[in-house]
């Protein structure tokens, strides 16, 4: 991987001399091809795609459906109809929460560490329908227990919905064995894989899972693009969630016959640059190929592990192992603000890290901790941009301590 | 407390600047939440002091730990002198609009408003006329023996005395102001004393003696002659000759006067009244027996004239 030639794709390394961006778990840098490939739908295209007849709509169309195929390719999908497209992984649970047709006494069963994109629409149904959930707690150092993950598991429960992997601390859930498990059980699998898909190749049919949404503003992709795989079948049995306008083959004043998946779930006008974009950003991924992307940020981990390790009163989130936190290291300092060590670093040496609770907050509420600062790596960073890191950030410690 | 000071640094650079202005904006949102017991919880504080402190870590270690672990007391200093520093800024701005100098009443030193002095310089009487920032000192006419002088309309409730030297240039800059002041109102006692910082003009003090004492009416048409006149002219007694003699004075009276024993003796007396004022430059004009040194715009004696400087005067 040639990570100078990398950087040279990405405009924001020209326009931002000097920054270092380490909130890829936020999300990530662009490279030009992506914008590239937005511009071109507005400059050329800027038409409706799937409805009208000119030629403009049709290629619109084809790009359209093209980046379906991408995606479904990315993840292994059987087909491309096993593909929604939806603004964000938020969106994608919530169409899979309010869709699928959970009963009272249903039981979801999440992980500890969720986010609150899968936290907040179990609450909800729990008040609004009398489903119940359920916890999985992980073991002390963040990993997923398998012990307690079967402990909590009963004959109510109807669908396991975990993060595939935590934003808070990096770690992966063993996907196959959950799925396994919970088909054996009768038990339907949905992962929040925003923050595997940017890093981790998935195989969504050796996994056997039933539902993953992700999102493509952490992939490279522009903001507002979110995808929600599903298996076919179940997709045609999930109840509609948003609808109107292109959802439905034709309706009179008094019914309607939806069309067929996945475009009865993509309701009203498309993000068709959005979408031609993440196109883009895939094919940069499978251009440097996922696993290159994955050893890089393993090694860029370790790597930090070794520096931070000599910090006092310095605590990383998670398990000691950097090989199993990916490429996200969440750490924080004994009397020292997190929220202040990201503000300092950042405007010290222009070093954008994030700060607070990430979105978990549950899980620092629960284990008494105020927030943390994250670093979360990608493509493009360096060994060089995590020595300045480390030299600021000790700098900063110094300070504030 | 940092909320509040930064609001009132911030909201005077946001007059200047977009970006300053907008954190003004946050700056008083914070500012309303504290001034309504409620906990400031924008982050604002947080934001500004590790910026502050995330610049000065790149200059020095110890000044960048040194402000920070000392923010909140740094804070309440600068409040302090922020507010110290507003208070002074608007006195001064107050003396400038009553006295026309920022420093207050006879005062000297720098004025941002006056940056040149030009209302505060006269000319010193201890030597020719040469421009100077006036000193710290009281004049006075309280025990003055104005009657030596040549006065107009004497029985008038308000009084000005101006006391100036025809070829000093700051005299001359104040004189159409008073002039102006007169005309426009007319119920004023108005009292004249040449005093010649240069001796070029000495010799004017007993022809003013003399005219005033032979046609008090011609003699302000003189007065208002000399000052506009060209100083060469001022200087040069055969020109003064040809104006009094145009005014219909009959020159050969007035030199007999000027060389009487009479005359030398009202010069004599006039110069230890003027003394007594504690003049130190001219101009020198009092208005209601206080007394302004340099040439002042004119709203500043028209303050005078009109209250708010009797005002200052009784509070004293």
């Amino acid at each position: 991987m040639n990570i100078n030639k990398i950087r040279n794709d990405f405009p924001f390394f020209t326009k931002n001399k000097g920054y270092i961006y380490f909130d890829n778990a936020c999300q990530s840098l662009r490279p030009q091809s992506v914008m590239d490939s937005m511009n071109y739908y507005y400059t050329n295209l800027s038409a409706c795609g799937g409805r009208s007849m000119h030629a403009l709509s049709a290629q619109t169309t084809k790009l359209f459906e093209k980046v379906r195929e991408k995606v479904a390719k990315f993840i292994n999908a059987k087909s491309p109809h096993e593909i929604i497209f939806t603004r964000n992984t938020t969106e994608s649970i919530n169409l899979v929460a309010r869709s699928i047709g959970l009963e009272k006494g249903d039981v979801v069963l999440t992980t500890d560490k969720e986010h609150n994109s899968n936290l907040v629409i179990w609450q909800l149904l729990e008040k609004q329908i009398g489903i119940k959930r359920k916890i999985v707690h992980s073991n002390d150092d963040g990993t997923f227990s398998f012990e307690n993950y079967k402990e909590a598991f009963d004959e109510n429960v109807k669908l396991v919905s975990m993060v595939f992997t935590s934003n808070l601390d990096g770690v992966t859930i063993p996907a196959k064995e959950i799925v396994s498990h919970a088909h054996k059980k009768n038990a339907l699998v949905m992962l929040d894989g925003a923050q595997t898909a940017p890093h981790t190749k998935i195989n969504v049919s050796d996994l056997d899972v039933d539902f993953l949404a992700f999102s493509g503003h952490k992939m490279l992709g522009p903001t507002g693009t979110g995808i929600l795989y599903g298996k076919r079948k179940l997709l045609e049995k999930l109840n509609p969630f948003l609808v109107g306008g292109d959802t439905v083959s034709k309706t009179t004043y008094s019914s309607h016959e939806f069309l067929d998946v996945p475009e009865r779930f993509e309701a009203g006008l498309q993000d068709y640059a959005g979408i031609l974009g993440l196109g883009a950003a895939i094919d940069y991924l499978l251009g440097i190929s996922i696993k290159n992307i994955y050893d890089h940020e393993i090694k860029l981990t370790t790597y930090l592990q070794s520096k931070i390790d000599n910090i006092s009163n310095l605590h990383v989130i998670g398990p000691k192992d950097p090989k199993l936190r990916g490429g996200i290291t969440s750490f924080y300092v004994d009397n020292v603000d997190h929220h202040k060590i990201a503000l300092t670093l950042d405007s010290m040496n222009k070093i954008a890290v994030r700060s607070g609770q990430h979105c978990v907050h549950s899980w620092f509420d629960a284990n008494k901790i105020k927030g943390s600062v994250r670093v979360s790596f990608y493509l493009y960073n360096t060994f060089e941009e995590v020595d300045s890191f480390i030299n600021s950030l000790k700098k900063v410690i110094n300070v504030l301590l | 407390m940092f909320c509040i000071l930064a609001f009132f640094i911030l909201a005077i650079l946001g007059i200047f600047s977009a970006t300053h202005r907008e954190l003004a904006k946050e700056a008083f949102k914070c500012v309303t939440k504290r001034v309504t017991f409620r906990p400031c919880d924008t982050g604002f504080k947080d934001k500004m002091q590790s910026h502050i402190v995330g610049t000065l870590i790149t200059k020095s270690l110890p000044l960048a730990k040194f402000v920070n672990k000392n923010f909140e007391l740094l804070s309440w200093i600068f409040f302090l002198t922020t507010i110290a520093s507003i208070f002074w800024a608007g006195n001064g701005i107050y003396n400038f609009y009553i006295y026309g100098n920022c420093n207050g009443l006879v005062a000297s030193g720098f004025c941002a408003f006056d940056p040149t002095g030009e209302n505060n310089k006269s000319s010193s009487i201890s030597s020719y006329c040469v421009a100077e920032n006036i000193k710290q000192n009281n004049v006075s006419i309280e025990n003055v023996d104005l009657s030596v002088f040549p006065t107009h309309n004497e029985q008038a409730e308000n009084k000005i005395v101006f006391i100036g030297c025809y070829n000093c240039d700051y005299t001359r800059k104040a004189y159409p102001v008073v002039k102006k002041l007169l005309l426009e109102n007319p119920n004023i006692s108005y009292t004249f004393a040449h005093y010649p910082v240069k001796a070029e003009t000495l010799y004017l003090l007993p022809i003013g003696y003399c005219a005033y004492k032979s046609d008090k009416e011609k003699y302000w048409q003189l007065n208002d002659i000399l000052f506009g006149n060209s100083k060469e002219k001022n200087a040069n007694p055969e020109e003064v000759d040809k104006i009094l003699s145009e005014l219909g004075y009959n020159l050969s009276d007035i030199k007999a006067c000027t060389q009487s024993q009479e005359t030398k003796k009202a010069i004599m007396k006039q110069r230890i009244e003027l003394e007594k004022t504690g003049i130190y430059g001219t101009p020198l004009v009092f208005v209601n027996e206080v007394g302004l040194v340099g040439p002042k715009p004119y709203r500043v004696y028209n303050f005078m004239l009109n209250g708010i400087w009797e005002i200052k005067i009784n509070k004293k």
